[in-house]
């Protein structure tokens, strides 16, 4: 079985947690270095799992089995294909960016980086996890240490935006639990294997009537329109790595859940009722966007661009089932979850940055602070315009391949959204114009550019899109072969 | 050499100059500059070598595929690409030589200079593009190189407007050209444009021509925005806000005129339907009617050349539509050349007046820098079509191919059209050369310093010179050269000299009133100074509708979504309030309602 390197990376933030916890009080350095020590090397070891993913065979590798409670068939079964070695990368990103995004935090350092280091164990293990039951304890670990998270350390209205992101996501949950034990006990295997689960065959009646508590339950947590009213709130309360992580990687789990519980245990009832929400997705789109077009905290227009941006993944999420143009719809998607999630962390840790030093998210606040902040307008611009769909960056091939698959599938729908990239560009264009450009504002002379390791998480985060915006088929070959697995299930 | 060897080294040496300056010469501007002329200068060259090498077979290679997706990337070496590429890495670098001059005191020299770089690579990525989605990358790319240099200044409240708006009216024309490629992958599975192009098994074999003409009518979009036709030409007046030298290299020379290119690589496809040949004709010359009237009324020197520049687009893509490929590329070359004269020779002036007024600049001794003056009647000569001048052969041959493509009247608007063309560009002429007061004798006005005009004089000469590249041009396009009599260019020249003549009967002559003939009827006088109210149209019906979308949305988001949520929280906590109220301590209360229950499960029960 060699190395059981999967559950070494998820070891890493285990460590990482109860080594926070286990530092006296007071020494905060000693937890910065502990958290950035343990997240790169989970970074490494995630490039070392990228790397040595065989490409050409495709399908789950690096398999771990181990039986954990057998009288249920829960087992400790860990592996990843295509899609999972994209998000396992993903989240390792995010959390070493985000680690030292934080690094100026005071407040409260050892329990900030525990609770954060927590939600990031759960994020692995969802990603990696092949076990339904583990699944839904990994999601729901991931999920509660936000409460905390954003109460202790928000900021604006950051009571409210807790609850409701909280009752939001448990309203998800018990949507899911449900439906996730149906599937259990239909099937009948005495096994929360999701490979055994996947070979069996449910009756299309039962998926139909499942299929729709695992995508609402999943879809809550992804954004969806019309119930993503926890995520800007939550966006804008969280601390700046919370929103990174938040946006970056936790939104993406209810999409991964989609497509791995509902799409391919419940085929048939996906695609039954994917006409539906491939609409509502579609709305969500440019729902998000003209939203974002009214917004006047910084924060607030990232976090509804994150409706409409989750919109497009769950769009093709939708539309690969429909099975017109599954490949590109599939690819579009998953792409699109990392796109997203780099370019979303990058503009929250920008953000951050920015309102480290100003104390204020206000747009109408700020104005020409392109000639006193020049290095973190420019990333900020960076991250917008890859948000605009502008080539070059990672997130143009993927809204291209969702559009694509789009306009074969439902011409005059996929007309509209791409019609509603110039809805994109015009919120974005409108950050730009009050915020960075025109006359320099004296307020603000006295504010500080970053400098040095400053500059590095946001830096990584640029190189990134840009590798990807111009290499696309580096994730193209990763996670196409898994895509075509996939589609062998329709 | 391997042609495409040659073409990444053109291509991608802008870049590297433009990433170096970028991360490593912020504070450093003579090294960022050296960079970037260097990185143009070797573009220069290469192109030069690629066009002395003749059309030589396509080259690419699959970038990406991706279920029903195959991108390739390679470079096209036919005549069109090679003609136009050494045209751009030319004028690129005699912008960015004049550009040491111009931009000498600006604190942000190096972000100019790479920002230049950026374009020259985009610009050029672009021009030798091999596959449609690869062009529209480029595309898009030039488009960011322009918001970037429009807004250059972005201090300034206009500048960073003209920048936002430009990049909003291309994108809305840009939608069209993406859901048109979009359609072109899907119907055809491919975007490699020579395979697209093929007459036996291309885009023209698989769909009726009623798909055609949809498609190519989607394309047309893009073209619109890039090359601000008309109703998407909005932008291109506001974004002479931007350095002049910027404008005469993006907004005049070479970005705008990518739409056109566009239109003349796919040729083909635009033939084969009918129905869009009639639109373009239709737009383009509405579009150089308008953008002429309006010039006609202008007084800022720089709007007046972008108007031009407009109606010169729209010639060339009338040309085009008409069927004359060699008409359309030859104007194309040859206005890149004189049009970044002409805005050359403006910014000698800006820069040493420091105001865009012609009125202005004629009155404070404008015709005193006389390399500069030189450089701008020759130009204006050229932009009336005047021979035996550049634009004269190529606005000839414009003309010509539209009688001869059968559409007279077309064939006569455009005529008048190119009277007023004549007329308001000799307006120009007249306002700096012949001012209305004596010149008071001012030591003060000189030239322009040898790297402002050096690109100037050579300009100047290839303006005199360029009608000789028809030959040359047709024979690496594989076209035959037409010839014309002498009767048929008659008309050209009268009109040209009317307009001539009228503008001096207007504005040059020692008793000229200086308001020009429009100013005799109100009614157009105020069409034209309000630009026929384009942007009003806009500001007032599309602009306000996105609004109103936004604010009821928002309300939609705020009230019904949240609110709705809300709501819903308050009924869970209203219901516990109440529910916890029956915890009363009181003990009459709990028999009560025990009572109560057994009742009702009495009921039930008993009720089965």
């Amino acid at each position: 079985m060699g190395i059981p390197i999967l559950s070494l990376i998820l070891l890493c933030p285990v460590l990482a947690t109860a080594a926070v916890m286990l530092v006296p009080a007071g020494r905060d350095q000693m937890v910065r270095w502990i958290s950035v020590a343990f997240s790169l090397l989970a970074l490494i070891l995630s490039a070392i799992v990228w790397m040595a993913y065989d490409q050409t065979v495709g399908g789950l590798q690096f398999e771990e089995i181990v039986p954990w409670v057998p009288a249920v068939g829960i087992t400790w079964h860990m592996a990843v294909d295509g899609f999972g070695v994209l998000l396992v990368m993903l989240n390792s990103l995010v959390w070493f960016t985000g680690v030292l995004t934080m690094w100026s935090l005071a407040y409260r350092v050892k329990e900030y980086f525990a609770f954060m280091t927590l939600l990031v164990v759960g994020v692995y293990g969802v990603f990696m996890t092949q076990d339904l039951f583990l699944l839904f304890f990994f999601y729901e670990i991931a999920v509660v240490p936000m409460y905390p998270l954003i109460l202790i350390w928000g900021s604006t209205r950051k009571e409210y935006a807790a609850m409701k992101l909280m009752l939001y996501l448990l309203v998800g949950s018990a949507l899911l639990f449900p439906a996730l034990l149906a599937i259990y006990h239909v099937a009948g295997l005495g096994t929360f294997s999701m490979v055994e689960l996947g070979r069996h065959t449910f009756g299309i009646e039962f998926q139909k009537f499942v299929y729709p508590f695992v995508y609402l339950g999943f879809g809550v947590l992804a954004g969806m329109f019309p119930f993503h009213g926890w995520s800007p709130s939550g966006h804008v309360a969280a601390p700046s790595a919370v929103s990174m992580l938040h946006a970056g990687v936790l939104m993406k789990l209810g999409a991964f859940g989609i497509l791995v519980v509902g799409i391919r245990l419940l085929p048939e009832g996906a695609t039954y009722w994917a006409p539906l929400f491939a609409v509502l997705a579609a709305c969500g789109i440019l729902y998000g966007a003209f939203v974002a077009l009214r917004q006047t905290d910084f924060k607030f227009v990232i976090g509804f661009s994150s409706v409409s941006h989750m919109g497009i993944v769950l769009l093709g999420l939708n539309l690969g089932v429909l099975g017109v143009a599954s490949a590109d719809a599939f690819n579009g998607a998953v792409f699109q979850m990392f796109a997203h999630g780099i370019m979303t962390a990058l503009f929250f840790s920008t953000v951050g940055y920015i309102y480290d030093k100003a104390h204020t998210k206000t747009i109408s606040d700020f104005g020409g602070l392109g000639s006193q902040m020049p290095r973190a307008v420019t990333i900020f611009i960076i991250a917008g315009l890859c948000g605009a769909g502008l080539p070059g960056l990672a997130s143009f091939w993927a809204e291209l391949l969702v559009f694509l698959a789009a306009m074969k599938t439902y011409p005059i729908l996929g007309a509209a959204i791409v019609a509603g990239l110039v809805l994109t560009a015009m919120y974005i264009l409108r950050v730009f114009q009050q915020a960075f450009f025109g006359p320099r504002n004296p307020k603000w002379d006295g504010l500080t550019d970053m400098v040095g390791w400053e500059l590095l998480p946001r830096a990584i985060l640029v190189a990134v899109l840009i590798l990807f915006g111009f290499f696309p088929n580096l994730i193209l070959g990763l996670i196409d072969p898994t895509t075509q697995i996939l589609m062998e299930g329709f | 050499m391997n042609p495409a060897i040659l073409a990444i080294v053109v291509i991608f040496t802008p870049l590297v100059a433009f990433a170096t300056a970028m991360l490593f010469c912020m504070k450093a501007h003579r090294i960022a500059q050296g960079l970037i002329l260097g990185g143009g200068a070797v573009s220069v060259v290469g192109a030069f070598l690629l066009l002395l090498g003749g059309p030589s077979e396509t080259q690419s290679i699959v970038w990406l595929s991706s279920g029903s997706l195959e991108l390739s990337f390679g470079f096209m070496f036919d005549g069109l690409s090679l003609s136009f590429g050494a045209v751009v890495a030319l004028i690129t670098f005699l912008v960015q030589v004049y550009s040491i001059g111009y931009m000498h005191h600006d604190p942000a020299k190096t972000r100019y200079f790479a920002l230049l770089g950026l374009f020259g690579w985009a610009m050029l990525g672009f021009v030798y593009a091999v596959d449609l989605l690869q062009a529209l990358i480029f595309w898009e790319l030039v488009g960011l190189a322009s918001f970037f240099l429009i807004g250059f200044w972005y201090e300034k409240p206009s500048a960073s407007a003209a920048a936002r708006k430009a990049f909003l009216l291309t994108r809305i024309g840009d939608t069209g050209l993406l859901i048109g490629i979009l359609l072109i992958i899907n119907i055809s599975g491919m975007a490699h444009i020579p395979a697209l192009l093929d007459a036996e098994t291309g885009l023209t074999t698989m769909v009726s021509e009623g798909t055609l003409t949809l498609l190519v009518l989607l394309i047309f979009m893009g073209i619109m925005g890039k090359s601000a036709q008309f109703p998407l030409h909005t932008w291109l007046p506001d974004a002479m806000e931007g350095p002049t030298p910027v404008s005469a290299l993006l907004h005049s020379a070479t970005m705008v005129a990518a739409g056109v290119f566009l239109f003349a690589r796919l040729h083909p496809l635009f033939m084969a339907s009918e129905t869009a040949i009639l639109v373009v004709l239709c737009i383009a010359i509405f579009t150089a009617l308008m953008s002429a009237t309006i010039a006609m009324v202008e007084t800022d020197l720089k709007k007046v050349l972008a108007y031009s520049s407009i109606g010169q687009l729209a010639f060339m893509l009338a040309a085009l539509a008409a069927g004359g490929l060699l008409a359309g590329i030859l104007h194309l070359i040859l206005h890149a050349v004189f049009k970044a004269l002409l805005f050359l020779c403006a910014g000698s002036y800006i820069h040493h007046f420091e105001t865009n007024d012609m009125r202005e600049i004629g009155r404070r001794g404008g015709r005193r820098m006389r390399w500069t003056t030189a450089g701008l009647v020759i130009g204006g000569a050229s932009l009336a079509g005047l021979p035996p001048l550049a634009g004269f052969f190529s606005k000839e041959e414009v003309l010509a191919s539209l009688s001869h493509g059968g559409y007279h009247l077309i064939w006569f608007l455009a005529l008048f059209a190119a009277f007023l063309t004549a007329y308001y560009t000799f307006r120009m002429v007249f306002f700096i050369i012949l001012p209305d007061r004596p010149l008071e004798a001012d030591a003060t006005v000189h030239d322009s310093s040898p790297v402002i005009l050096g690109p100037i004089i050579f300009l100047t000469i290839a303006t005199v010179l360029g009608g000789l590249i028809l030959g040359p041009l047709a024979a690496i396009l594989l076209l035959d050269v037409p010839h014309h009599s002498l009767l048929s260019m008659l008309p050209a020249i009268l009109c040209a000299l009317a307009g001539v003549f009228v503008a001096w009967w207007d504005f040059g002559r020692s008793r000229a009133t200086r308001r020009g003939f429009v100013g005799a009827v109100p009614v157009l006088h105020r069409l034209f100074s309000r630009k026929w109210y384009v942007d009003d149209v806009y500001q007032a019906v599309f602009a306000r509708f996105i609004q109103l979308m936004a604010t009821v949305l928002h309300r939609v988001e705020v009230d019904l979504l949240d609110g709705g949520a809300d709501r819903l929280a308050d009924v869970t906590r209203w219901t516990g309030g109440w529910t916890a109220r029956l915890q009363s301590g009181w003990v009459q209360a709990y028999i009560a309602s025990g009572v109560v229950v057994v009742a009702l499960a009495g009921y039930f029960l008993g009720s089965r």
